[in-house]
């Protein structure tokens, strides 16, 4: 292009011949849409691949994520694997995009640059010199500056999110204590603090364009010196080929300008790349044996033995906690229907938690119809054992998607008898749309207790032979919660059933209560004989139902 | 990508997935941009900045007037060298001269530049600032309207795309425009009918970036929804993962997951790819008016009608006029996302409180604590009344309990008591004064009220401790930890009360979070308190414990509990029964129970027909939802 440029002026123009002017014209032109061309090619691999690397890490994540258990959870919290899922892989994404434009384009810019300097105008080969170094010291100088200052900006962007959050979380806090002053001031505490390393990094960027723009004409005019000196001296250096050097100064700005965008890219997405493969490399934590044998879910029987198990969570450096599950003997003959009564903390989820292997245990075995459950494949352990969580939560889509979810394939009959069972036929029937009612994303347009019913109903759905319900009643109230629990049973037909509860209320009635503090079982019997017999159980009793005797006596009375 | 499964579809997703591949149909938005933009700038140019703003506008004019001026002189400097026996001396003058206008454009330039990032990122403080601020004005519904989250992601991405549109687009917009601007005076100054051949492309190249625009802007918020698609289901079943684990639904997940990936895979090409093409379009054309000008100058040069240094210093500024050109391209898209980020923001700032004081509100005056409620009606939807028709009073330091079936409507009334929300009609009287007359203020500070979920924040127990009032000293805190019984445990903590809270306090049992929230509603020393189901989820020694710092805290004032486990208010002066949103009984536990009536249901079904002396429990129509 610059040659042609040079062909003009020197042969066209101070030959004064129009027809070359023209032809030159045309040839430049032609180069330029080829050119063109060539850019758009290039743009068009770039997005081709950061996509397709974007597509690939967001199916294999998602995939890895999916293989996970329950203790790599623990480990890598939601917000922290949706970060990864979302900045990360858009970073990684942007990094392949500029490194794939800036491959293909950057050092081919500069070699052909370098290239026709040496070749047509080698006097001043030493002035694209300079020009080149001076660019890589700018960029040397203010690109860890900006890197520094942008890192700050956001760790402080992080801390006034967290202000923000926890202040929409805590709304009805500030509210009651009419502290809306002291939350003003602490988010613009953080704000203020934001800005500082936000104005640091501002300014630099944007001082890159003009030091670019001023190192491209200081550059020309050095190369005018130069060059003027020497068409002076008359050393055959012409006026055209000092033009076409001016043109070749600006062919090497664009690319070590283009270098210094790509570089904080390819930096940023170097980090979150570490962070994916962190991801990447973690081990499930419960996994199937390569003999695992599948049982036939229906002929189970569901005998729950619990062989001296002791389990203690696993940090993510291997060490073990202190256990919160020790030397735990316990039988559940088949159709029993048990109760695990105890405080926040005294393990009962962790105990129940071992039966569909959510965690493995650290110690001793547990054992369904005899078979240890680690013998048993994961996929067939789960169809055996059902379990409604703690926390009900719902996914987005319809009713009828979420009662089904865990038996995709179950008749709408069962699903409507589960859903009788767990209480929550009712209120779906009175809905306008029924079973094809929506379902909001997690469920927020159903109440609380709406929740824990659709979510008994859903482990129900799949007629599971082992059904653990997980404190999935506290939410509702007790009226409501015995009806629930009086229904089940009809539905589930002889299943062998846990429920783990708080209120003394949810478990009176069952086949044996079992009483749990510090990861052991401290009593174990039938209301009435722990009511008679143990200590603590009364207390409990008292502090819940207390006055029940008297209430009951004065009302005789 | 997977084609459509079967029995278990992902419906209402699908259905969006649906509407969206649709063209959507042109939003009458347009009309408000001028005005958001307009907004959005005056946070940089406000008043106090206005000064500033203006001065940063004269240097960067400056500034580009000494850059525009180099290319007069190096085209200077090539007509002395075009002259037959060029002198040093005669190349000298020009050369410094455009040294001297770079220097000159390079440091107005970075005073100009800091200057502009100065007001960008106070003026984003300040939008960020103000819109906090008036959050915290509105009232409840506003926060119960919509999830954390959605509020969160929708006030943090917003308020960064605002960032963007500050620190980059409003400088170089500007920068832009007295670049453009200035060279084509200058052009037309220098020759006119060159300004012309230059000026041809112009209308070629804005044209090209308009069609550009016109298919990656929707592209890209097509993008934006459908990544928004994607990490929406990630997050729902990310943090659901317990359920897809124990419902072995990993193969429906990924499969979904895929899917929703494979869309933001194809959008994401096609708007990438189409705005990048801005890069090479603007190259081609950029070469297109270098070539014109340097053929259709070199013919005017032959014709003895120009002279060749102005052809040299023509192409100089058709070299300066792409890059604004580009530029204003490329800002437009970061515009425009800022008005869509600024519309939203705006929305929650013109949002308007639905609790007002009215306009002589007087302030609370205690008399003792006398609650009456006369008729209220109460409904957070219009149309669907929570509470209907409540009736009932509170003389002086009585403890009431409210029971009944969930959804009854018993929290409604910490909703309204504080004035959380306003009610429907009837009149809510605190010692003789309607609540709507007084000060939201002054009421809700003599209303202590301690929540099922026991909210602290991320902040030593002793500043949690005193966040319940103004002023609060060390030892008032201190001296209210010891009647809440959380004390001990506090001195037993790593740093005892300078102890930092994890986030939500998780690094502290459930018992001894209520605990430390007992001990705040104590430092702020209301005159009445309510208190919701603040017992569960504690082992029975821990609940023992918060029990007896609640019996201090409500001492002697008049107090609402809400109650699910009815041994908790079964000493209260009177319980109020509420079903359905009506009071359907009220009267102390023995009165009540002697009635057998729905209160004598409601106890007797935590019994399951275990109660000592058998009675069964009969049927009562609970009214739940």
């Amino acid at each position: 292009m610059a040659t042609l440029n040079q062909r003009l002026i020197n042969d066209g123009l101070f030959a004064g011949n129009a027809l070359v002017i023209v032809q030159v014209g045309i040839w430049m032109l032609v180069l330029a849409v080829v050119g063109g061309a060539a850019l758009a090619v290039t743009a068009a691999f770039a997005v081709f691949f950061a996509q397709g690397t974007a597509y690939y890490l967001r199916s294999e994540l998602y995939g890895k994520i999916q293989s996970f258990s329950f203790a790599n959870f623990d480990q890598f919290r939601t917000g922290n694997l949706m970060v990864r899922l979302n900045t990360d892989i858009v970073n990684v994404a942007n990094a392949v995009q500029y490194m794939v434009i800036l491959l293909l384009y950057a050092p081919f810019m500069l070699i052909v640059a370098y290239g026709l300097v040496i070749l047509r105008t080698p006097e001043l080969l030493w002035v694209l010199i300079v020009i080149t170094l001076v660019v890589v010291a700018v960029m040397a100088l203010l690109v860890p500056q900006i890197f520094k200052n942008y890192d700050l900006r956001q760790k402080r962007l992080d801390a006034l999110n967290n202000t923000l959050q926890e202040n929409l979380a805590g709304v009805r806090v500030v509210k009651a204590f009419v502290r809306e002053d002291l939350e003003i001031e602490k988010f613009s505490m953080r704000s203020e603090a934001m800005r500082q390393p936000a104005f640091g990094a501002a300014f630099r960027v944007a001082m890159l364009n003009p030091i670019l723009t001023a190192i491209a004409q200081l550059g020309i005019a050095l190369a005018i010196w130069a060059g003027g000196t020497r068409i002076i001296d008359q050393t055959g250096f012409t006026v055209g080929s000092l033009v076409t050097f001016m043109q070749y100064v600006s062919l090497v700005i664009t690319p070590l300008a283009l270098l210094a965008i790509v570089v904080p890219f390819l930096l940023r997405g170097d980090a979150s790349a570490e962070r994916i493969l962190e991801i990447v490399d973690a081990e499930p934590r419960v996994k199937d044996v390569s003999d695992a044998a599948t049982l036939d879910s229906k002929a189970v029987e569901g005998r729950v033995v619990f062989d001296n198990v002791s389990f203690s969570f696993q940090r993510p450096d291997g060490k073990l906690d202190p256990p919160v599950i020790r030397n735990i003997n316990l039988v559940i003959e088949p159709g029993q229907r048990v109760g695990i009564l105890g405080a926040t903390g005294a393990g009962k989820t962790a105990l129940v938690n071992l039966i569909p292997r959510f965690y493995d245990v650290t110690d001793g075995k547990v054992t369904i119809d005899g078979v240890d459950v680690r013998d048993i494949p994961q996929e067939n352990l789960r169809q055996i054992v059902g379990i409604a969580l703690q926390e009900a939560v719902l996914f987005q889509g319809d009713v009828r998607f979420n009662l089904k979810f865990a038996a995709p394939e179950a008749p709408d009959i069962t699903m409507e008898e589960a859903a009788r069972a767990a209480d929550s036929f009712g209120f779906v029937t009175n809905l306008p749309e029924q079973w094809d009612a929506p379902v909001a994303r997690r469920g927020y347009n159903f109440s609380g207790g709406q929740r824990q019913r659709l979510s008994m109903s859903r482990t129900l759905t799949a007629e599971p032979r082992v059904l653990i319900l997980d404190d999935s009643t506290s939410a509702l109230d007790v009226a409501t919660e015995s009806r629930v629990q009086g229904a089940i049973p009809g539905f589930t037909n002889n299943v062998t059933t846990i429920y783990i509860a708080q209120r003394i209320s949810a478990v009176i009635d069952l086949d044996k209560i079992l009483l749990m503090e510090n990861g052991e079982i401290v009593a174990e019997g039938a209301h009435e004989e722990l009511l008679a017999a143990n200590k603590l159980y009364q207390e409990i009793y008292e502090s819940q139902l207390g006055g029940g005797l008297t209430a009951n006596l004065e009302v005789s009375a | 990508m997977t084609t459509a499964t079967t029995d278990d579809t992902y419906p209402s997703l699908r259905k969006k997935l649906e509407e969206r591949s649709r063209p959507a149909p042109a939003p009458d938005q347009k009309d408000d941009t001028m005005q958001v933009i307009g907004r959005l700038t005056g946070y940089m140019t406000g008043k106090e900045n206005r000064t500033k703003f203006i001065i940063a506008l004269i240097l960067r004019l400056t500034g580009t007037v000494a850059l525009i001026a180099i290319p007069f002189f190096t085209g200077q400097a090539i007509d002395v060298l075009s002259t037959t026996g060029p002198t040093r001396d005669a190349l000298m003058s020009p050369v410094l001269a455009a040294v001297g206008a770079a220097v000159i454009y390079l440091v107005l330039s970075i005073i100009a530049e800091r200057m502009f990032s100065g007001l960008a990122t106070s003026g984003l403080a300040k939008l960020q600032q103000d819109l906090f601020a008036h959050m915290q004005t509105l009232s409840l519904s506003f926060f119960d309207r919509q999830p954390v989250g959605q509020l969160m992601s929708r006030v943090t991405n917003d308020t960064e795309t605002v960032a963007l549109f500050y620190e980059s687009a409003v400088s170089q917009m500007i920068r832009a425009i007295f670049q453009i601007l200035l060279i084509i005076v200058v052009m037309v100054v220098v020759d006119w009918r060159l300004t012309l051949v230059a000026l041809m492309m112009v209308p070629v190249m804005l044209f090209v970036t308009a069609v550009i625009q016109r298919i990656s802007t929707p592209a890209f918020s097509r993008l934006q929804e459908q990544i928004g698609d994607v990490s929406g289901f990630q997050e729902e079943t990310i943090a659901g993962n317990k359920v897809i684990i124990s419902s072995r639904r990993h193969a429906w997940a990924e499969e979904q997951n895929d899917e929703l990936s494979g869309f933001v895979y194809e959008t994401a090409n096609h708007a990438f790819f189409t705005a990048l093409l801005q890069f090479p379009v603007t190259q081609v054309l950029t070469v297109f008016m270098t070539v014109l000008v340097l053929v259709i100058g070199s013919l005017m040069v032959l014709g003895g009608n120009l002279e060749f240094g102005i052809v040299v210093a023509f192409t100089g500024y058709v070299g300066l006029l792409a890059s604004p050109l580009s530029d204003i391209a490329n800002l437009t898209a970061t515009t425009l996302n800022a008005v869509g980020g600024g519309r939203r923001v705006f929305a929650i700032m013109d949002e308007e409180p639905t609790v007002v004081d009215a306009p002589d509100a007087a302030d609370f005056e205690f008399k003792g604590g006398h609650v009456d409620f006369e008729h209220v009606d109460f409904s957070y939807v219009p149309g669907r009344k929570i509470l209907k028709d409540n009736t009932f009073e509170a003389t002086p330091g009585q403890k009431i309990g409210i029971c009944g079936p969930t959804g009854a409507g018993k929290s409604t009334i910490i909703n309204i008591l504080t004035r959380y929300y306003d009610i429907d009609s009837g009149r809510i009287l605190i010692d003789g004064q309607d609540i709507s007359e007084l000060t939201q203020e002054s009421l809700r500070k003599q209303i202590g009220v301690v929540l099922q979920e026991a909210f602290l924040f991320s902040d030593t127990v002793m500043n949690n401790l005193k966040y319940a009032r103004e002023g609060a000293t060390d030892e008032e805190c201190i001296a209210a930890a010891k009647q809440a019984n959380a004390h001990e445990f506090i001195e037993n903590l790593p740093q005892g009360y300078d102890t930092v809270m994890a986030e939500r306090g998780s690094n502290l049992s459930q018992g001894q979070r209520q605990m430390i929230t007992i001990a705040r509603a104590m430092v702020a020393n209301p005159k009445l308190m309510i208190l919701d189901e603040a017992t569960s989820n504690v082992d029975t020694r821990t609940e023992k414990l918060i029990q007896e710092g609640l019996n201090r805290l409500m001492e002697d004032k008049t107090s609402f509990v809400i109650a699910h486990r009815l041994s908790t208010i079964r000493d209260s002066a009177k319980i109020l029964v509420v079903n359905g949103g009506e009071i359907v009984e009220q009267g102390t536990h023995d009165e009540l129970m002697a009635e057998h009536g729905f209160y004598y249901t409601l106890y007797m079904s935590q019994f399951k027909g275990k109660a000592p002396g058998g009675e069964q429990s009969g049927d009562a129509s609970f009214i739940s939802t």
